[in-house]
């Protein structure tokens, strides 16, 4: 088990992410542990601000979305919508001091294959720098 | 529908700070439309009110309900049960909302959390634009549908004035000229005639006469 | 009552008007209009006092214009309906004609975003048409909006202004018509550079009849500089500046382009002159009243027929 001190990322990601079925998730949580919280979701255009927030509020450290490469959005737009709400939610939570960086996206381009472990790995190592969120002022 | 936008955050803080107990209520109607108030704002805000006063270690006590309507008194009766439960109610209702609660509540503060803005429509999806003044006295079918109180930014009757250019009004480039607009509507109708007649001065006392408006209706009262 | 409007005469009795502007001072000081005034008079036959132009704070018109009538100038009342309600517009006309002032240029005024003061309310109680129509009423039958009659009626001389260069152009004529219909005794346009396109608006003007029916004059600015000309050929809606007059004012060292802009206006004043249904000509030298003595004098038009006789 490793990063079990650490920082905690909620990771949502669209559902067409390369290898990223239910044993996939599994697998990853299970390396991970506490850290990294996986949320699979049929379209990234399905992510609501209150995801987001919700996790940071009651959790995560910091709360990222994988989306698929642009233009190749099953339903079309889901992953530009997407994008906006990610920008919006930034934008709110630096509105209380909170640090931007702590919600993001990844986009997929459309050469990338890489499988949901590659970007996993990615998004916790950015993640982790941030460091804990102040919300989350644990006991000593 | 009415429409309005959040205040800024630190504003809504400001007001809310004297309170440890608070419910953020929000509307299922016009500010859901416009997603300003409704079920998934009410959350996003209660949730960023929680953070913030985690990150400073402040317990406030923070939860969140959103009613059908909060301008009809049998919607916002249902507060009736819980309201006790909290010292000061943060409404994301529209202004007349924010006010029916309070008349309902008079010892509890409830607290503006949007700026109401117009009346008006969806013109697109995140688009909203204000058509209608209220002004109590309906001229719309002599402009073919395109009131000139609302649209034109100085309200004129016998318009276009001299700063209509390519159709966008001198005021703000974003505005199309509201004559514009009428011009084309009603040569569309074949009716642009109709803009020959001098409109008389407008009406304001059905607007304003008596003070604030009312409307009666016995044929609906119990 | 002993005084007239001198517009009003020269007009009536067929000769070609000439009138200037001047805009009020944003201070108390009486003075300011008062060299203003020296510097038209005898050169203009009537002057159009500025009210709030561009919704910036300036002494009131009808205190400017009650200074001008007292020097013996005549001066054009400008009122726009963005600041007062009908209860205010209805009792500035009748104090100005009380203090003598005897024209009315009846507008709606630029939008209160414009100037200095965006956060006031923009009344527009009335719009220009309703107003000038207003006016008629309280001269020509003594009454008031609602009907209730004056104790005396005022003497004033009613214009309006017009836009030949505003969109959308065929509406243009039916608004002008209004005006006319409205009460509108004379019409004063936006300043003129594109003389062909203001040729085919005074056509639709006179074979609808209006400039029988009203004494139309054409407005004219002179340039000081190119960057002059296309400022307010970008910036300023309503106002259509060709580019061959931008070429002229580009085509001519530095220290001759006033001079140029002086002769441009001169020569738009000239064919001004022999447009039918043109009966006179509006000077607006915006803060270079000075020239405007030139100008009347180069296109031949000094002296003016009150000093003449």
């Amino acid at each position: 088990m490793t990063h079990s001190k650490g920082p905690i990322l909620a990771l949502f990601y669209c559902q067409n992410t390369p290898e990223s079925s239910e044993k996939e998730r599994q697998a990853l949580e299970e390396k991970y542990g506490k850290s990294l919280r996986l949320f699979p979701i049929p379209c990234s255009g399905r992510l609501d601000l209150l995801h987001f927030l919700r996790a940071l509020e009651e959790f995560a450290d910091a709360a990222y979305l994988i989306t698929c490469p642009e233009g190749a959005c099953r339903y079309f737009e889901g992953n530009r919508r997407a994008k906006k709400r990610v920008e919006r939610t930034r934008l709110i939570i630096e509105s209380i001091g909170l640090e931007k960086d702590r919600v993001g996206l990844v986009v997929r381009s459309r050469e990338d294959r890489r499988p949901l472990a590659e970007l996993a790995e990615e998004v916790v190592d950015l993640t982790s720098k941030l460091g804990p969120s102040s919300v989350h002022k644990k006991a000593a | 529908m009415i429409t309005a936008e959040q205040k800024p955050i630190d504003e809504i803080r400001e007001m809310i700070a004297p309170y440890k107990k608070l419910l953020v209520l929000g509307c299922g109607s016009c500010v859901a439309e416009c997603a300003a108030g409704g079920e998934k704002e009410t959350g996003a805000l209660a949730s960023i009110l929680r953070m913030a006063n985690k990150m400073e270690e402040r317990d406030v006590l923070i939860e969140e309900k959103t009613l059908d309507r909060q301008c009809v008194r049998d919607f916002v009766i249902e507060l009736d049960d819980i309201i006790g439960q909290y010292d000061a109610v943060v409404s994301l209702g529209c202004g007349a909302g924010v006010q029916a609660v309070a008349d309902m509540f008079p010892e509890i503060p409830i607290i503006p959390a949007l700026d109401t803005e117009f009346l008006g429509e969806t013109r697109e999806q995140g688009l909203w634009v204000e058509n209608c003044l209220g002004c109590g006295d309906c001229m719309l079918y002599f402009f073919g549908g395109v009131c000139p109180l609302a649209r034109c930014s100085k309200q004129l009757l016998n318009g276009p004035c001299g700063g209509s250019m390519d159709g966008k009004c001198e005021v703000n480039p974003d505005v199309p000229c509201a004559w514009q607009v009428i011009i084309d509507r009603l040569s569309s109708f074949g009716a642009l005639e109709r803009l020959e007649w001098v409109y008389p001065p407008k009406d304001w006392n059905k607007k304003q006469g008596k003070g604030p408006r009312k409307i009666i209706r016995e044929d609906q009262q119990k | 009552m002993k005084e007239v409007s001198n517009l009003k005469k020269v007009l009536e009795e067929g000769n070609f008007a000439v009138t200037g502007e001047c805009g009020p001072p944003k201070g108390a000081d009486p003075e300011a209009v008062l060299k203003k005034a020296e510097l038209l008079k005898d050169k203009v036959d009537a002057i159009n006092v500025t009210d709030n132009q561009t919704a910036i704070v300036r002494m009131s018109s009808l205190a400017a214009c009650s200074l001008l009538r007292s020097a013996g100038v005549d001066p054009v009342l400008q009122v726009v309906v963005r600041d007062r309600n009908r209860i205010a517009l209805q009792s500035d006309i009748l104090g100005a004609s009380a203090v003598g002032i005897r024209n009315v240029l009846c507008l709606s005024g630029d939008h209160q975003g414009f100037g200095n003061q965006p956060q006031a309310m923009g009344v527009f109680d009335l719009d220009s048409i309703q107003f000038v129509n207003v006016v008629k009423n309280m001269r020509d039958e003594g009454i008031i909006l609602g009907g209730e009659s004056l104790s005396s009626p005022p003497e004033l001389f009613i214009g309006a202004a017009a836009n030949p260069f505003a969109d959308p152009l065929p509406f243009r004529v039916v608004r002008l018509a209004k005006k006319i219909n409205a009460g509108a005794d004379f019409i004063q346009t936006q300043c003129v550079y594109n003389l062909d396109r203001f040729e085919e608006w005074m056509k639709m003007a006179r074979d609808r009849g209006l400039t029988d029916k009203a004494f139309l004059l054409g407005g004219v600015t002179p340039l000081k500089s190119p960057g002059m000309a296309k400022y307010m050929n970008n910036q300023v809606a309503g106002m259509d500046v060709p580019d061959e007059i931008i070429k002229r004012m580009e085509g001519v060292p530095k220290k001759k382009q006033q001079e140029e802009g002086i002769q441009i206006c001169v020569e738009t004043i000239q064919r001004l002159k022999e447009m039918p249904g043109v009966k006179g000509v509006h000077i607006m030298a915006i803060e270079w009243e000075e020239v405007v003595g030139e100008i009347v004098e180069k296109a031949g038009l000094m002296p003016r027929p009150s000093t003449a006789q």
